[in-house]
This record gives structure tokens, sequence and C-alpha cells, in this order.
């Protein structure tokens, strides 16, 4: 349904009720909160609507629909130009910002300069002093850079926006959460609250719930990671990132393999996901109830776009270890996971089918199960493939490697050649490193799906092919 | 130069004998003919011997001397089985076992070591065992001929791919060939160079990618009839060496990918595009336009005109050297531009084009002496004057074919005659200016080889006199309705042209018992056709049977006066006979199953409307041939009358039943 219709009717409907304004609204609202609407705009728009029915209601009654939607459009139009305004580049905003800076310089200044006088005078200290005073220093060195570095970004990322359309730009908005744009943020917290607000009535809310409530706001969210992907990509078409350009993180074994990363703190109940968290943290108390509370962290910590993250796998010797000489970072945590599990990993998921194929990642197992007996196309090597032309490519890209004659193996192997057998023991490999890369791309596609849900880390599935695939291409001759 | 060791060995022994083994190879080396080389061995025991160890390429055409001749020759490289198709994978492992200079000795098999090329054309019982053992015995083939092999799929492909050296391989018309034995052989035979994939059906684009990812030194690759698109043509693009192409009838390939040609294949020389339905001028522009140093351009039945836009790119091609357009329409100016920028052009293929004029012919030799075969089959509007003009400019013409050019008389077969002294080959079919004297004029051509004079009414026995006193090296004439011939001229013939292997003397009625008679003094002929000769008798058959040694293709049909005492005789010593039409024959059903047990190399018989046999005589028949025959055409209610026995055998053996 148009925005226009359905703001007429809603006019229409009032006029035989004529009460007042503000009861009317939040019934209002939550008839637009209905979570299966697809409309973005809905929400936000909703100021500006408020705004109006409150000033002019009476004279609204009087016209007709048309004379309504006038300045309905330019109301919401101009609130659209405002929140692109803020968005573009905003000297004030950044002078405050650099005014803080240089008033926390000028405060770490200080700081060492009494640490080093106090050196000079007392020697005796003990250590414990010394410690906490780097802790200190350290603190707020980063607190420092951060702040430089949102600021930029939030120049960085302006630039952009003017040349993308006003959708997008009130898709932004979201993105930049709190810290730089505090205004903005105000307003689209607003047109966010009241929603949620609605969702949080349910105590302790089971997931269906949960998602449904969130809904509206992972719509929101949607677009704007959309377009931090769209971003994301364009910064990795490019990518020969250069070591040190990169801050590399390593897990541990131990982290990479727990069911669990997200953990309550206060019953230690672990989820796999942020958000189930955040839903489950409501039912310990109305704190956890805020909008600031229900937001992704990731959202505030994520304020610097520009600190590129990638990951190093643990096991020393592994081309994803940093300490490898042609080290390749993986992107993302979920690589890290997958990428650790199917290389460093026994396979313990057999296909209940052929009762041959092993997998240590579950989804791969899973896809490999919708498929497995379909694959009539056979390598040399034993692996099968369900598409002629897919056999087709692996045979280009693996010298020496043909497609196996299906039964040839029975019939030829009395005259005495098998030399598909003689291949095969030496290439079981293969196998391997040719499922993977077909599992990475089911899962890319499936992760679209969950993407608006789970946390932006996870939205950037291992697309690429370097997490998975073709890292092993080179290992075997 | 085969007289030379005889004489001299009449004249002393001794020098015959002086001669060193060195000497003698080279003098062996020097005969070209097979017919010498035989008379060479007959000469004496060290003849033979030089003969054996010096022979390099043998084809067999009876099956059963294999063994033997294998153990003769040690150096054999090229050996030619496709005279006789029964080969089968038995017959390979016998060979191969069981062959040697001792029997039971290491060198077994030793006659494949060296074999570089094998010639398997039509060896439809040849399996994947059979040729698995081939290729493990012979580690330096590097030519492989299986074309025809209706048998040969995907196994025999993998079979063959073992075979790593292998440079060339013809796999026409191998059915069964999918994708997956091309990749097989594509990964196993990676040096390929020459491979034919015609009527390979079940070839896709996929497999031509992937060979011509595998296999880029390809020179020679020809995939017509195939049902490949212009995503294959994007994958034949990428070969660098690529110099012939051959995209014959390919119905899915347009000037699209024409395009891909266009920008790849930097070493093209030859393209065939003929019968490309898709295919239009400005197709072939863009690969004009890509390559200027092409030699020759394949184009007939794809273009209905001859455009301007083309003419103006083939003025790039100065070094063309063979241009066919058949089919198209073209203007006596093209000619013009044609002859003015292609002057090393050597073959022009005009069939059937319309637009052909005395006044383009004219224009066209003005400038292109260098021709040496043009074909205006089917140009009616060709007169003496452009074969004139032809005759006079074109002096190195081999081969003219001006079928169906009825309005050429003995004035233009004058000119030839005069002027043209090396031409070869000449079908005036359906031409009927030619007469008595237009044949003197043209046998005035000594070398001429190849004379078709089918359906030419006008010439008489006087005519045909004169190829036979002068045209000595002819091996086919062609007298299809030459109702004026009989047997004076066949006398002629067979005093002349001794060459002769290749006769048509269908429907020429006044050919009697006498005129067969001589037929039978051509020792060389193998390839005699004579239907409905009304006059002829198992008398003739007779002299042609015990004359004609190697006949190996006999077409009698409607041939109703010959009686039994012919084919008994046919039965007799025709043994290499191969193919029979006895169709309308009155052959008894003893006689039917002495030709058909009989001659042991029989593949393909037709024997439709027999008056005079039963059922239980074609019966006896094909239990008799069931053996080795592979094609058989039967009138079609014998189908229920036949026992469903015989029928299930010959199909077993891979016989292909005709029923009309």
């Amino acid at each position: 349904m148009d925005l226009k219709e359905r703001v007429c009717d809603e006019l229409q409907k009032e006029v035989p009720k004529g009460a007042s304004s503000t009861n009317f609204n939040t019934q209002h609202q939550q008839k637009w909160e209905d979570p299966s609407s697809t409309l973005d705009y809905s929400t936000r728009i909703e100021p500006p609507f408020q705004a109006f029915n409150q000033t002019s209601q009476t004279q609204s009654l009087l016209l007709c629909n048309n004379q309504i939607k006038v300045p309905m459009q330019d109301g919401s139009i101009n609130d659209l130009l405002q929140a692109s305004k803020i968005q573009d580049w905003d000297p004030s905003a950044m002078l405050n910002n650099l005014s803080f800076l240089e008033q926390k310089i000028h405060q770490l200044q200080d700081l060492v300069y009494l640490i080093i006088a106090r050196k000079g005078q007392v020697l005796g200290r003990p250590d414990e002093l010394l410690v906490q005073q780097q802790q200190l220093v350290t603190a707020d060195l980063t607190s420092i850079i951060i702040q430089l570095i949102s600021t930029a970004g939030s120049l960085l990322s302006s630039v952009k926006q003017t040349l993308s359309a006003a959708t997008t730009s009130l898709g932004q908005c979201g993105e930049f959460g709190g810290v730089v744009f505090p205004s903005s943020a105000q307003r689209l917290n607003d047109g966010v609250q009241p929603q949620n607000a609605g969702g949080s009535k349910v105590s302790e809310p089971p997931n269906s719930i949960d998602i449904t409530s969130n809904n509206g706001n992972e719509q929101n969210n949607h677009i704007v990671e959309e377009h931090e992907l769209k971003d994301e990509e364009d910064a990795e078409e490019g990518e020969n990132l250069l070591p040190g350009t990169y801050e590399i993180l390593q897990l541990e074994k131990e982290e990479i393999l727990a069911p669990h990363t997200h953990f309550c703190t206060i019953c230690g109940k672990g989820f796999k996901r942020d958000a189930n968290l955040r839903m489950h943290m409501r039912g310990h108390g109305d704190e956890y109830k805020t909008p600031g509370a229900l937001a992704k962290p990731t959202k505030e910590s994520s304020s610097e776009p520009t600190i590129i993250k990638r990951y190093s796998c643990p096991y020393a010797g592994c081309k994803r270890n940093k300490d490898h000489k042609k080290f390749q970072p993986l992107k993302t945590i979920l690589c890290v996971k997958n990428h650790y599990k199917r290389t460093h990993c026994d396979k313990s998921y057999i296909c209940s089918r052929c009762n041959t194929k092993k997998f240590s990642v579950i989804a791969d197992l899973k896809t490999h199960e919708k498929h497995c007996g379909k694959d009539k196309w056979l390598c040399s090597c034993g692996t099968t493939f369900s598409r002629k032309d897919k056999l087709f490519g692996h045979i280009t890209l693996f010298q020496g490697h043909t497609p196996a004659i299906p039964s040839d193996e029975i019939k030829v192997a009395p005259a005495g050649t098998s030399d598909g057998a003689t291949n095969k023991v030496g290439s079981v490999n293969f196998n391997l490193s040719s499922y993977v890369s077909s599992e990475s791309e089911v899962q890319s596609s499936s992760m679209d799906i969950k993407g608006g849900i789970d946390d932006a880390v996870g939205y950037f599935s291992p697309l690429s092919f370097d997490t998975c695939n073709f890292g092993g291409f080179h290992e075997f001759p | 130069m085969l007289l030379k060791p005889k004489m001299l060995s009449f004249q002393s022994s001794k020098n015959v004998l002086s001669l060193t083994e060195d000497l003698l190879v080279r003098i062996y080396e020097l005969l070209a003919a097979e017919s010498d080389r035989k008379s060479f061995r007959l000469v004496c025991r060290e003849f033979r011997r030089i003969d054996s160890l010096t022979r390099r390429h043998l084809r067999v055409i009876r099956i059963e001397f294999l063994p033997i001749l294998l153990g003769k020759y040690p150096r054999l490289q090229s050996l030619d089985l496709s005279a006789c198709p029964r080969i089968d994978d038995g017959v390979v492992s016998l060979l191969l076992t069981r062959v040697g200079p001792g029997s039971n000795s290491p060198s077994l098999g030793h006659w494949a070591w060296g074999l570089k090329s094998l010639v398997l054309s039509r060896a439809t019982g040849l399996r994947f065992s059979g040729l698995e053992m081939l290729t493990r015995a012979c580690p330096c083939l590097e030519s492989v001929d299986v074309s025809y092999c209706c048998g040969f799929g995907d196994r025999e492909a993998a079979a063959l791919s073992s075979a790593v050296g292998l440079r060339e391989l013809n796999m026409d018309k191998c059915l069964q060939l999918t994708d997956v034995g091309l990749a097989k052989i594509a990964v196993g035979c990676s040096k390929l160079e020459k491979l034919s994939l015609k009527w390979c059906m079940e070839i896709t684009d996929l497999g031509i990618d992937l060979l011509c990812k595998k296999c880029v030194d390809l020179k020679y690759l020809d995939v017509s009839y195939l049902k490949v698109t212009n995503e294959s043509l994007h994958s034949i693009a990428s070969l660098l060496k690529l110099e012939v192409l051959g995209l014959m009838a390919c119905p899915l390939i347009d000037d699209v990918g024409l395009q891909f040609i266009e920008r790849g294949c930097p070493s093209l020389k030859v393209i065939d595009v003929s019968r490309c339905e898709g295919v239009s001028s400005s197709g072939l522009i863009y690969v004009v336009r890509g390559h200027r140093n092409l030699l020759e351009l394949n184009a007939g039945y794809c273009l209905s005109e001859l455009s301007t836009a083309l003419l103006h790119q083939m003025k790039n091609l100065n070094h063309l050297e063979v241009i066919r357009i058949d089919g198209a329409r073209i203007s006596e100016t093209s000619f013009q531009v044609i002859s003015a920028n292609c002057k090393s052009l050597v073959e022009i293929g005009l069939s059937k084009c319309v637009g052909v004029t005395n006044m383009g012919i004219m224009r066209l030799v003005s400038a292109c002496i260098n021709l040496r075969v043009l074909n205006l089959t089917c140009c009616h509007s060709i007169t003496d004057t452009a074969i004139s003009a032809i005759a006079y400019s074109c002096r190195s013409l081999v081969c003219l074919k001006v079928e169906s050019c009825n309005m050429i008389t003995e004035k233009g077969l004058c000119q030839l005659g005069s002027f043209c002294l090396l031409l070869e080959e000449i079908d005036l079919t359906d031409c009927c200016g030619v007469n008595d004297k237009g044949l003197e004029y043209l046998s005035r051509c000594s070398e001429l080889s190849c004379l078709k004079l089918g359906l030419c009414t006008n010439i008489s026995n006087k005519g045909l006199s004169y190829i036979g006193s002068n045209c000595l090296k002819i091996h086919e004439l062609d007298l299809y309705r030459c109702t004026g011939i009989g047997d004076d001229g066949l006398e002629a013939l067979s005093n002349g042209c001794k060459k002769l292997r290749k006769l048509n003397l269908s429907y020429c009625n006044a050919v009697s018992d006498r005129g067969l008679a001589y037929i039978g003094r051509l020792e060389e002929l193998s390839d005699l056709e004579m239907r409905a000769l009304h006059k002829i008798t198992g008398v003739g058959l007779e002299a042609v049977a015990v004359g004609c040694k190697k006949l190996a293709d006999l077409d009698m049909k409607h041939c109703e006066k010959v009686g039994d005492s012919g084919f008994w005789a046919l039965a007799y010593y025709s043994k290499n006979l191969r193919q029979i039409n006895l169709s309308y024959c009155g052959i008894s059903d003893m006689a039917l199953c002495m030709v058909m047990g009989n001659l042991s190399r029989l593949q393909e018989a037709k024997l439709v409307h027999l008056s005079n046999s039963t059922v239980e005589g074609v019966e006896l028949a094909l239990r008799a041939c069931c053996a080795r025959i592979k094609k058989v055409k039967l009138f079609a209610p014998l189908r229920f009358m036949l026992s469903s026995e015989i029928l299930e055998i010959l199909h077993a053996r891979g016989c292909i039943i005709r029923w009309d």
C-alpha cells in the first residue's frame, strides 16, 4: 500500500471519531507496527506526522485528501533532507569533536607530566601504581584514537553519501549511532522506541516473538547492512591489504570451538547470537529494555568503520596463521570457525545416506545430504558432481584428472589397468577442497537470509574465495 | 623402373647379386606404385627380403593373412586395417600374444613396438579391451583413425587415451562418443595436433571447451555437423596454433560466434563454414577481417549473395588460394574484384552459383592464371566463350567441373585440348553438346585420369576410341546412360586404358557379352556399375569375374538375363568382392548361397526382388554370410518370413538390415 494512501485513509477514519490527537496517535502507531509491513518509512515518518496532526488536525478534517497529501509529503521530504543534511558533513559537529579531542590530549599531557614529576620525587614506589598509571594512559590514548578515526570516518562516509539516494541516506542514519551525531540518532531512536516497548511487554519472549518485535528494527538495519556490505565489498575488491594496514585478531582454539559465543552476565546462559542474548537480557530487568541496551552493540563499537579487522587461525603452520610466510587472513569470525573446523578438526559428521562422506561442519553435511545420491558425474579422483559442467570445470582445473566412466572400473579391472583406483589414493585431499568450495557457496546464500538477525560480523559471509576453497589448491600439487 | 632389375638378372645374374643391400634398398624406395613393389618382391628371395626389411606401410585386405604378414615385416610403421572390418578384440589379443619372430619368444607382439600409425576405420568389432591392448603394445603410436567405428564410445576413448604420444586422431562418426570420452582423450593425449570429430553428435560445448584448454597444440580441428554453439567457438578462438578449422553444417553457429574467431586463432589458414545455416556474410566479414593470411575459405551454401561489404574485406586476402562460395548469387563486378586482389587463387568453387556469366568468368581468369581447380557445376549460362577463356588463361588447370553446362560444344573442348594439357579431371555429365569430335579434342589431354560423360547421349564408340587410344592414365570413367556406346567402344577402351579402376556402364543398352569380355581385360578394375544391361548373360559376367581379379564393388541391378553360370563364376573367382547389388536379378537359391557363402570379403549386399529365389534360399544365404556381412538390403515382406533366429544373429553381429 502506498504511503500516501495510507495516511489519507487514516485521516478519513479520524473524521467520525474526532477524538484527541495524542490518543489516536498511539493507536495509530501500533497499527503501523504490523511486523508484516515492509515499508521501512513508517516508523521514521512518524514524528512529522504527529506534529502535523497536533497542529492542524481540525483543518485537515475539512480538506480533501489530495490537499492533505501535499503538506504531508513536504513534511516528510523536509525531514529526509534534514536528516541527510546532518548526515552530510557537519562542520560544527566536527569542530566540537576536534575541540573535545584537543582537550583530551591536553589532559593526557598533563597526566604524563605528573607521572614524570612524581617519578623524580619518589623512587621506592610500588610497581602497582606505575602499572595503573600506564593503563590509564593507554586507555585514554585508545579513546582518542577511536574518536579521531570516527571523526574522520564520518567525513569519509558523508562524501559517499552525497552520491547515494535519499533512501539509502535514511538507512545510514542508523549506522552512525549516537556517538558522532547525537541529534540524528535521537531522531531515529524516537521512532524505534515505541515499537520495542510494545514488543517487550512479554516478559520472557521466545524466539519467534523476539524476531517479530525486532522485525521493523531489523528491516531498518537490513538496509544499513546492505549498504555496509557494499562498502565492505568495494573495499575488498581491491583487497590486497598490506600487512600492518589491518588489525589481526587471533582467537584461541577453545574460543573457536565453543558452542556459544555470547553469555549472559547474570545467569551465565550461552547464546550463539548476540541478538538472542539481548532478547534474553530483557528478562533480567527493565534496564535492559531501553533502546540503547537493545540496539546492536556492534553498532556502537563499529562507529569506526575504517578499522579493518582480520583474523588469524591459531593453528601453527596453517596458511591462515599470521606467522605463515604467505599469510592470508580470514575475514570474519565465522570464516575462522568454519576454516578451523574444516581444516584442523576431525570430521565427525558422517552422511547417513552414503556413509562415506565426512564433514566437520554440520552445515556442510546438511548441504551434502541434500544432494547425496544425485551426483552422477564422477571424476577419476573419486570426487562426484551433480552437474556435468562442474565436473568439467574440475577437470580443467586439475591436471591429470579425467572423468570416470561408470562401471568401467568393474569391467576394466580384470584386464589389469585401473588408473582410477591409483588416482583415488593420491587425491583424497582434493575431495576435501572441492567440497569446501561448494559448501561455502551454499552457506553464503543461506547467510543472506540470516543476516538481518545475526550480528554484523557474521553478515559478511565467507563468500570470498580465499577463505576456504582455493586456498587448498596450492597446497596439493 | 621396375623392369631394370629384371633386365639385369637376365643379362648376368651376378650383377644383381653383387648389388649391396643398401643399394637395393635405395632402388626399392624409389618404387612408388604398389604394383611395382609387388613385382620387385617377386623377382627373387633376396629382393623379397629387402622388401620385408624396408617395408614401412601395410594395408591388409584379408585378415587371415594378418598374422603371417605382421611376422614378416619387422619395421612396420603404419598399419591400415580399414579393409578388414572383421577385426575384433580376440584377433587383437591373438596378434599380440602369438605373432612374433618365434612363438613363445619374449619379442611377441614385436611388430607393434615401432608402429606409429594405425588405421582402424570401420572396425566395428574392436572394443575397449582390444584397443587397450593395442595402445599398450604400441608405445610409439602417433596417429590413429577410428572413424566410422559405430561402437566406439567413451570406454573405447578411455582405452585410447593411454596413447600419450598421439598427435593425430580421427573419430568421425563415432556416434557413441560423448563429452566424457572426449575429455578422456583431451586429458590423456595432450599432444594432439589433429583431431576430427565429424558427426560425433553427442559432443557439446563442454567437451570442446575442455579440449581447447587441454590440447593447446591443436593445429587441425574438425567439428563439422556437431550441435555445438558459439560457446565452442569462444573456446576454439583461444587455440594459438590452430590452422585448419572445420565447421561444416554446424546449425547452431552464427555470426556472433565467428566474431570470436576474428579475435582469436592467430594462425588460422583454412576455415570451412559451408552449410552453416546461421552464418551470413557479416560473419564471414569478421573472419576475413581478423585473418588476412587466410589460405582457404569454404563458404558453400551459407551465403545467399556475395555482398559488396564482404567483397571489400576480401580485397585484403592476398594469399587466398581456395575459395568456395557454392550456391551464392554473384555479380560480374565481384569477379573483377576477386581477380584483381586474390592473385594467388588456385581453386574456385562456384557450383550452383547464380549470376555466373561468360563475362564474369572471363574477368576472373584474366588475372587468376594459376587456377588449377574450377567448379562451375550447374552454371547454365556458361558457353564455349568462357571455356575458351579459361583454357587460354589457366594453362595449369587440373580439374574442371562443368556438369549440366549444356551450351558447351566441341569448340570449347578444342581449346581445352589445345592449352590445358595438364588437365586430369573433367566432369561433363549432362553436357549434351559433347560429341565424338569433342572427345577427340579432349583426348589430347593425355594426363586425364577422371572423365565423367554421364548422360552425354551424343557420343559413340568412335569418340570412346579416341579416349582409349590417347588417355592411357584414365582410372575413372563414367558412361552412365551413354546409349551410343557399344562393344567396340569398350574394346578400344580395354586396349588403352589399362589403369581403369572405376567404370560406370549403367543403362548403356548396346553393351553385350562381347563388351564385358573386353572389360574382363582390365585387371585393375575394382568398381563396376552395369545396371540394366539387358543383353548380357552369364557368359559376360563370367568373363568379368575371371578377368577382373580386383573387383570389389559390383552393381548389376536389373541384369535379368544373367544366369546361374555367371553367378557361379562370380562366387568362384571374385574373391575380393566387397559390395554387390543383385536386386532384380534372376539368381537361384543355390547360386545365391554360393555367392554369399563363398565370397569371404563380402560386406554389403543388396538382395531385393530376386525373382528366382525363395525365402529359404535367402535365409540360407544369410546364414552362410552372417559372420562377415555388415549391411544387407532385403525385400520388406521377408521381415516376417525369415526366421527370427537369423535376424537376431545378424543383429548381434552388428549387421544393419535395410528393408525395402
